[in-house]
Parts: C-alpha cells; sequence; structure tokens
C-alpha cells in the first residue's frame, strides 16, 4: 500500500462522496440519469447499482494499471475501460431484468458518458491504492444512489401515490401529473439541492 | 521498422488492455446472449398471448419477410383444436424521440384488428408514452384492418377506421398509425400470396 493510505482515512473518503463531495448534490455530475430515470423507484435503483458496478470495477482497474499509464493514453484507457463495464451491465440488465432493460431504454449505455465515473477514475483511481479507489467507488455510488432515490421516491409519491409499486398514498389523493414529466425532475431536483444548500449554508 | 516499434512503445497498454476487455465482452456476451434472447422470444409470447387470448400456442406462419426495410416474422395463433385464430408480427416505425416496435394482431381472415402493444419505445413521459395507455390501445381492437386515419377529435369508442391522436404527442400517434398502414397492407398481401389467407 502506498503512503496515501496512511495520509488519507478510509471513512472520511467513504464519507466524502455521501455529503461533503456528493457526485449529485455537491458536484451536480451524473445529471442526465438524474433527470431522467426518476419517474419511479425501481429504475433509480436498477439504475444505482449498475452506476455501483461500472465505478467500482473501473476504478479497480484504472488504480491497478495507474503506474502503467502514459499521459497521452490516459483518457482513451479510461473510456475503453468504462466503456467495458458499461457494456456487460448493460447485457446483465438485459439478462436478468429484461422489463427494466426496456424501462430504461438508453440510459444503461449512457453510463459510459456519466462524468462521475471518468471524474473518479481521474481525481481518485489514478492517484490512489486499490483499498482507497474502491472505498472511493462505494462511496461516491451510495451517494449517488441516496440522491436519485430521493428524487425518484419524491416523483414516484406525487405523481402515482406509491413507492416501489406499492400504494401509500389516501384514496382520495389526486395524483400529480406534472410529476412524472420531465418538469417533475427538474423542479424536485432544484428543491432537493436547495435544501441541501440550506443545511450547509446553515451549519457552516 | 523503427515506426512499428516507436508505435508499440507508445501504446502496448491500449493494445493489451484492448485485446483482454474483448476477450471478456466475448465472454460475457457468449455466456448471456441465449438468456437474453428468451427473454426477448419471452416478452414477444406474452404481448401475442394478450392480444390473440384465444392461441394456446404461436408458430411462424411466413419467417424473414422484409417490410419498410425492416426484417420481420409473421405468426399464427392456433387454438386447442389446432385452427388459426389469428397472426401477429412485430412493426417498426420511427416515433418522436427514436424507434417505436409494436406487436400488432389480426383475426384469422385479416378483417379486423385485434389491437397492437408497445414491444419497445422511448417516448416522451407523459405525453408519447401514452401509447402504452389502454384508451388509446383499445381504439385499435376490432378496427378494420385496412388503412386507418388519424384524427384530433372523435369517439374513441366507435370501431372504425378512425384513430384519435393523444393531446400533445401528435407524433407519436402518427407514428403508431403510420406503422399499422404500413404493415397491415404487406403482411395481407403476403399472407395471400402465401395461400394461408383468401
Amino acid at each position: 500500500m502506498s503512503s496515501n493510505t496512511n495520509t488519507i482515512s478510509l471513512g472520511s473518503t467513504f464519507s466524502r462522496g455521501i455529503w461533503k463531495e456528493n457526485p449529485v448534490l455537491r458536484l451536480l455530475l451524473g445529471m442526465c440519469p438524474t433527470l431522467a430515470v426518476t419517474g419511479a423507484l425501481k429504475p433509480a435503483i436498477t439504475m444505482s447499482i449498475c452506476v455501483m458496478f461500472v465505478l467500482t470495477c473501473s476504478n479497480i482497474v484504472v488504480s491497478l494499471m495507474r503506474n502503467l499509464l502514459k499521459p497521452h493514453l490516459r483518457i482513451m484507457m479510461f473510456t475503453l475501460t468504462i466503456a467495458t463495464f458499461v457494456t456487460i451491465a448493460d447485457l446483465a440488465v438485459k439478462a436478468f431484468a429484461y422489463e427494466m432493460s426496456q424501462t430504461l431504454g438508453p440510459y444503461i449505455p449512457l453510463i459510459i458518458v456519466n462524468c462521475i465515473i471518468i471524474g473518479r477514475a481521474e481525481a481518485c483511481a489514478s492517484k490512489n491504492n486499490l483499498v482507497v479507489s474502491i472505498v472511493d467507488a462505494i462511496g461516491m455510488s451510495v451517494g449517488f444512489a441516496l440522491a436519485l432515490c430521493a428524487v425518484a421516491a419524491a416523483r414516484e409519491l406525487l405523481a402515482a401515490g406509491t413507492l416501489m409499486d406499492f400504494s401509500v398514498m389516501p384514496d382520495k389523493f389526486v395524483p400529480w401529473a406534472a410529476m412524472s414529466m420531465p418538469v417533475g425532475a427538474f423542479v424536485v431536483l432544484g428543491l432537493l439541492l436547495g435544501f441541501i444548500n440550506a443545511i450547509t449554508n446553515k451549519s457552516s | 521498422m523503427q515506426i512499428v516499434k516507436f508505435f508499440i512503445q507508445k501504446s502496448w497498454l491500449l493494445l493489451i488492455a484492448a485485446f483482454c476487455f474483448g476477450v471478456l465482452l466475448a465472454v460475457t456476451n457468449a455466456v448471456l446472449s441465449p438468456m437474453i434472447e428468451k427473454n426477448r422470444i419471452e416478452a414477444l409470447n406474452q404481448k401475442m398471448r394478450h392480444l390473440i387470448s384465444d392461441a394456446n400456442t404461436f408458430e411462424p406462419a411466413v419467417e424473414g419477410v422484409v417490410i419498410a426495410d425492416a426484417k420481420t416474422t409473421i405468426y399464427k395463433g392456433l387454438n386447442d383444436a389446432n385452427e388459426p385464430v389469428g397472426f401477429a408480427f412485430v412493426g417498426i416505425g420511427s416515433g418522436f424521440a427514436d424507434k417505436i416496435q409494436l406487436v400488432i394482431a389480426m383475426d384469422a381472415k385479416c378483417q379486423k384488428l385485434k389491437g397492437f402493444q408497445v414491444l419497445m419505445s422511448n417516448e416522451t413521459p407523459g405525453f408519447g408514452d401514452k401509447i402504452k395507455e389502454k384508451w388509446f390501445q383499445g381504439q385499435f381492437n376490432d378496427a378494420p384492418a385496412d388503412k386507418l386515419q388519424l384524427s384530433k377529435s372523435g369517439n374513441i369508442e366507435e370501431k372504425d377506421d378512425t384513430i384519435v391522436s393523444i393531446t400533445g404527442a401528435t407524433i407519436s400517434s402518427d407514428a403508431v398509425v403510420s406503422v399499422f398502414n404500413t404493415y397491415i397492407k404487406e403482411v395481407k398481401n403476403i399472407l395471400k400470396k402465401e395461400g394461408i389467407i383468401q
């Protein structure tokens, strides 16, 4: 293990992705899936699992070959690695959750262009050892999943009165159709970002 | 020779990684492809069974026909007595955002439609994806298996050749009607040519 492990606490590396450097809520990365697949909780959870798989695997590979990476090949290697794992994730979803793959459409292949993945490969995995890279990937993925699920839960609840397809609202509840539309994603994400900013400003 | 040596020195890692990832993808594809194909067939069968409910089994009536530059198979739905009760096939057309794939069904004489189910679409949520809703799909049940027309208003309960479009999603509605108009005529011609219907 390199000296980095000693200077960077694994706990803070993990928690960084969940709160301080949450990719969606603090860094505003990965906006495309955040807006596109948060119409309901199930697709949001599936997308989060795929991102966790791709991010962890690509961080492992990039970390293992970090000493061999040459500057002119860096981005090409990252893209090649990410594209490979995204294709595997896409095939796996089609094989084990076919209906969900139809629901998610092109958004699983689009993980290739998700800035979180290439961002962590560049900022963390290419500079740190295997353990730190894995912990960073898991922390960032959990942070991404929490943000996605928060937006998806609010939208599904208001648009259909359900959570994970289980009815949770009273019979008299009138669904807000706008929440299932793209505008719903922008409104919920905007309110969530405002709420998070208010908390951070207050605490600082 | 020196150029080759220079090239290899600069890119050996990329070449090895590309080879390893290629092998990894080939193995994954070999393992998962049969499962994906099985899922695809199962999804198609489920939708055909939903449309032609009195059919117990489906078998290809005409395989590999090319309609609108896309290859498709016309399936024959058979009941318990092994008599044909309808035909179904997959039709592809251009939707608002992407291609749409529909499973379309007709009765055994190809005179009336038995409706359609969406196999794949990426239409806009809240607008174009209403092509999956019952009220819109219901207009095609028992409609004549001839040229259909799209209208902005009308009675959705009436079983005629007029389909009322979805408000705010005219392109998606038109895409569905276009798929019907393209495929129905061709499929009927093919079935007549093959001597399957009169």
